[in-house]
């Protein structure tokens, strides 16, 4: 009930400035987000398998994973379309169970968006005021209040196909906001749209959210946009969570190996423990002895191993370097060139060592690589600090 | 069920469960039954229903075989005659239509352009927005002994005496050819039509002849179109009253003009519901053979 | 190259010939229905008249042949129609629209069985429907008794409208199937989310969306109704619809007036298509040049910049309407020119007919008296023959109301 107190008082508010409450951050209703051991069947298939996470109020969290990994299961379980098999959804602390999506404070901007082919971009900014009943001056002031706020003032008796790709990105939006919706959840809402235009909706929907200041729950199996936008990220894979942090957290210190080579790119060195010195771990790998660190099980624990351990080790392609007098790290290695892939700000320089492991690294356009071709072989070296070593497990399939 | 009630709300899960059950129990599954069961029951006058004498016989399926008992023929010559002169009749009919239309079904689909398509297919309704009795009048004008056709062929001289069209049934089998053929028409269209105009081009590139062409491209992708456009024209033409009424001659008999006639000229209400039945069969049995021909669901042969 | 030529050359003269099949002879139907003769026929030319239209005529022989406007049995089955066809387009649309939305939301077999048992009326003979139909009320009606029940089981209007729905329905079914396919369902589910409740979900997104279903049902329901004949009569009973009539009418004897029936559907219907394509041209239009606008603004690319072009241009088809006004006006002329119109041409035909008619009847007196009484109560006349000769056709003489 105390939901629904919150949001009528939002309205009297908010019926005499609309615009300036959202960009002034003043009175916004922002709820937080718990999924208690939430597991989805289908039949005998598990879309989602006892996930429990902690959204807080405010926030921008991702749940980042390839498709078919239960994001968007979850996603449907929390605005209400898709009753979880098990565990609870709490929205602001009250139990979820039984209550239609209609009956939510959360509002879903679609994949293809759904946006109302057949009303006008007024009609379905306010189709949420419409459908409460309010009056015909009302719904026609907060449309135009929020048009103004995406920019596209004056528009809102076009019909919806007039509209370019992502005006009506941006009227999905203000459609799902008309109803202060206290989490706002996108099931990967930018996936149409050509890059140069998912890059500055990237910006545009981070800045939103900052005025808006409501949760944001998003789904992409896009890392880069995860990254770029989120507070938090939480990794899926076959509908159970992988690790739940830090965007740079994530990205640092992988939990898994499924992890460490879905977000980013990485050099997995299938290895052996040989020593164990604290967090330190050396490993051989097919001849060569390297120093790595022990990755971590969560964010306060490393995992352990003892000698004799298979591991992986993972090193990403920007840690390692060609080595020179500049560049002398703790670990060497010695590798044949392959092939060299030019990425624009980047050059991809595939290596193989002992002829059977690939390799990638990569180094800015502006360094000279005219020396390295094809067959060459090349002396590369990495700190022990960037290297994290993993129990065996299963790796991201690209 | 719950969730349908979920789903769609109580009042409209209401209509909707009121409205199929309507339909499918009550309009379509009860009155099909009860008709089947009335077949198998003697005829008897109103008072004696449900008395001692009702009783389940296979009486009137034996007439249909056997004939009456005062007859003095082994088996029911005419009835069983207009059976399968009523199947035969509408099996050459939809064959005919196959042949007749495929090319104007193809012409419309892949040669025309898109506007005078359109206007082809306008025209092609008109005529089937008329009424089937009427447009068996039209050809019962040009067909009669004194009928257009004959006028003009006694007028140029190309016979003596006029032809009688309507004895001769030629009257008859062009009307039903006439009746169905929008039917015939439109699955073959959007068959071909969904055909990708590629192919063909890449057919003729390799060489392929126009005739190998259709037999090797052209009919196999359009097989769900000819199983339904045949589905629809076989039954509507075994089934057809109209046209038989107004063009068959005194002499020729439709399968529906015996039903027709036990149930209203003769009151024998259950001989009709099992002469019913006999051509239900036959449509149901044609419906499986083509599905099974043609390698198609039902879905496809009605949409 | 050649013969490709060729080919097309041969197509075109098939289409040809297959319009023609299709046009010819509703045509020369309409023709007839402008000669005066009691047979409906072009060639035996009697006079250019709109009797057919109007009162008809009593025939030489004293048979009256109802013209449209005086035709009570017509007008009486046309009143029945309309109403069954309402009736059926009331019932068989939202069940046909129920019945395809319910298809969306159920799955795999159950889904199968739903959708063969949907399309079975299609697939029946529509006499089997209409029987079926009579037998199943003309036994609730006995179970009944006196009442409600027997009232409606044995009222004809009642079980058409109930007989047509059962296979209407399908049809209805079928264009909603249809238009749902394209339905994208995250719109209900963004409606939901957005807090409309089911039923504003079913009367505010679904129903917006199926419009133009809802009208083509409807207008197909009519049609289907309106013309079905197959159905119809069995389940009509003791009432009569228009095509009850009509074919009662055919099988009695055929008289230009159904050829002025038909023509006057032939015309309605032409209408319709006209003004339906005229409307759809100019939707057409009007969406092109929103979408040029679209692409201009969105590139700004001044090549796609249309002018808009000021001249009126004379739509093509007022030519045709000035020709056929043209054409039908010499026409005319020439027909009262030779005395093919009007009431002069007419009365002379009648007297004509009539002098031949009595001098025929006198042969007939004549026949009969050498004719001994015996084989007169053979019921043969010998006089029969005769009039075979003179009307060519027996059977057509018994269905000008002849001897019967």
């Amino acid at each position: 009930m105390s939901v629904l107190f919150k949001q009528d008082a939002f309205l009297i508010v908010f019926k005499f400035k609309f615009v300036k409450i959202i960009i002034s951050g003043g009175i916004i209703m922002s709820a937080d987000v718990e999924l208690q051991n939430i597991s989805v069947t289908f039949g005998s298939f598990y879309a989602a398998k006892n996930v429990n996470v902690k959204i807080k109020q405010g926030e921008f969290f991702s749940f980042l994973g390839p498709s078919g990994c239960g994001k968007t299961t979850l996603l449907r379980a929390i605005s209400g379309f898709l009753d979880p098999s098990e565990g609870k959804v709490l929205i602001g602390g009250e139990d979820m169970a039984g209550i239609g999506p209609n009956k939510r404070p959360t509002s879903l901007i679609f994949q293809n968006l759904a946006l109302f082919p057949l009303m006008s971009v007024a009609d379905n900014i306010a189709f949420s005021l419409e459908v409460r009943g309010k009056s015909k001056n009302e719904r026609r002031k907060r449309a135009d209040e929020l048009l103004e706020l995406i920019a596209l003032s004056g528009q809102g008796d076009k019909k919806v196909h007039e509209l370019s790709g992502g005006q009506r990105q941006r009227v999905a939006i203000a459609r799902a906001l008309a109803i202060e919706p206290e989490v706002l959840l996108l099931d990967e809402p930018l996936s149409a749209l050509d890059l140069k235009l998912r890059q500055k909706m990237r910006t545009e929907l981070r800045a939103i959210q900052k005025r808006v200041g409501i949760t944001f729950i998003y789904i992409t199996h896009d890392q880069g946009e995860a990254l770029t936008m989120s507070d938090r990220v939480a990794v899926m894979n076959e509908g159970e969570l992988e690790q739940v942090g830090l965007c740079d957290d994530v990205y640092d210190y992988p939990n898994t190996p499924f992890v460490a080579t879905f977000v980013g790119e990485n050099n997995p060195f299938y290895a052996k423990v040989v020593s164990v010195d604290n967090n330190e771990v050396k490993v051989e790998s097919q001849g060569n002895t390297f120093l790595a660190t022990a990755g971590k099980i969560n964010e306060n624990q490393n995992h352990s191993f003892s000698p004799g351990d298979e591991v992986i080790m993972f090193i990403r392609p920007e840690s390692i370097f060609i080595k020179n007098d500049n560049n002398k790290l703790d670990n060497f290695f010695s590798a044949k060139v392959n092939t060299i892939e030019f990425e624009g700000n980047l050059k991809n320089i595939y290596v193989k060592i002992n002829s059977n492991i690939d390799v990638r690294f990569s180094v800015p356009n502006a360094v000279d690589t005219s020396e390295l071709s094809s067959n060459k072989d090349v002396e590369l070296t990495f700190s022990s600090k960037k290297a994290v070593v993993l129990p065996k497990g299963q790796l991201a399939v690209d | 069920m719950n969730s349908f009630f979920k789903k769609n709300g109580p009042l409209i899960s209401t209509y909707f469960i009121i409205a199929i059950v309507f339909w499918l129990i009550f309009l379509i599954i009860i009155p099909q039954l009860y008709m089947l069961d009335l077949s198998f029951r003697p005829n008897l006058p109103p008072l004696l229903r449900g008395g001692p004498d009702d009783v389940h016989t296979l009486v009137h399926y034996k007439h249909f075989i056997f004939g009456s008992e005062t007859s003095n023929d082994p088996y029911n010559y005419v009835d069983i005659g207009v059976f399968l002169n009523t199947i035969f009749t509408a099996i050459m009919v939809t064959i005919i239509n196959l042949c007749f239309c495929y090319p104007i079904a193809f012409y419309m689909a892949k040669v025309a352009k898109p506007n005078s398509a359109r206007l082809l297919i306008v025209a092609l309704i008109i005529p089937f927005w008329i009424n089937e009795l009427l447009r068996s009048f039209a050809l019962r004008i040009l067909f009669a002994g004194e009928g257009v056709i004959n006028n003009i062929l006694l007028a140029t001289g190309l016979i003596d005496t006029g032809i009688n069209f309507i004895a001769l049934d030629i009257a008859l089998y062009t009307g039903l050819t006439y009746a169905y053929i929008l039917l015939m028409i439109f699955p073959l269209y959007n068959a071909i039509e969904s055909l990708d105009t590629n192919q063909l081009e890449a057919a003729k590139d390799l060489g392929s002849s126009t005739f190998r062409t259709h037999w090797r491209i052209v009919i196999p992708h359009a097989k769900a179109g000819i199983a339904s456009g045949c589905t629809m024209v076989f039954m509507l033409t075994a089934g057809a009253l109209a046209t038989p009424v107004v063009l068959s001659s005194p002499n020729t008999y439709w399968f529906t003009q015996l039903i027709y006639q036990w149930f209203n000229m003769n009151d024998n209400w259950s001989r009709g519901s099992a002469y019913s039945i006999l051509l239900l069969s036959v449509s149901v049995v044609f419906v499986l053979l083509m599905m099974r021909i043609f390698k198609v669901k039902i879905g496809e042969i009605v949409r | 190259m050649k013969s490709q030529h060729f080919l097309n050359i041969l197509l075109g003269i098939y289409i040809f010939i297959f319009l023609t099949y299709l046009f010819g002879p509703l045509l020369i139907m309409s023709v007839t229905a402008f000669n005066s003769a009691e047979f409906p026929s072009i060639t035996p030319w009697e006079c250019f008249s709109w009797r057919w239209f109007q009162e008809g005529k009593i025939a030489y022989d004293g048979q009256h042949l109802a013209g449209l406007s005086t035709d009570w049995r017509l007008h009486d089955g046309l009143i029945k129609s309309l109403i069954i066809g309402l009736g059926v387009v009331c019932l068989s649309v939202p069940i046909g629209m129920a019945a395809s939305i319910v298809l969306t939301q159920v799955h795999s077999r159950l889904r199968t069985i739903f959708y063969s048992v949907s399309i079975m009326p299609v697939l029946f003979p529509g006499v089997i429907i209409g029987i079926s139909t009579v037998v199943l009320w003309d036994r609730i009606a006995t179970i009944g008794g006196e009442g409600f029940l027997s009232d409606i089981g044995r009222n004809g209007i009642f079980l058409t409208i109930l007989g047509q729905t059962c296979f209407i329905s399908t049809y209805c079914f079928l264009i909603f199937v249809a238009r749902l396919q394209r339905f994208d369902q995250t719109q209900e589910e963004a409606a939901l989310d957005l807090g409309a409740s089911q039923t504003q979900v079913f009367f505010k997104i679904l129903i917006p969306y199926l419009m133009p279903a809802i009208a083509s049902a409807a207008v197909i329901a009519f049609l289907a109704s309106f013309e079905n004949y197959n159905t119809t009569v069995f389940s009509i009973l003791s009432d009569q619809t228009l095509t009850t009539v009509i074919a009662s009418k055919v099988r009695l004897g055929i008289s230009p007036a159904i050829s002025a029936l038909a023509l006057v559907i032939i015309a309605l219907t032409l209408m319709a298509a006209i003004i339906y394509e005229i409307l759809r041209r100019r939707e057409d239009k009007k969406k092109k040049e929103r979408q040029d606008q679209l692409i201009y603004e969105q590139t700004k690319d001044s090549r796609l910049k249309k002018e808009k072009t000021g001249s009126f241009k004379i739509p093509k088809f007022i030519f045709v309407i000035i020709l056929l006004i043209i054409m039908g006006t010499f026409g005319f002329n020439q027909l009262i020119k030779n005395d093919l119109y009007g009431n002069k041409c007419v009365s002379a035909a009648e007297s004509a007919k009539k002098s031949n008619f009595a001098e025929q009847l006198k042969l007939l007196q004549q026949n009969a008296d050498t004719v001994d009484e015996k084989s007169l109560e053979g019921g043969n006349l010998g006089g029969n023959q005769d009039y075979g000769d003179i009307f060519g056709d027996e059977n057509l003489f018994k269905d000008f109301g002849g001897f019967e």
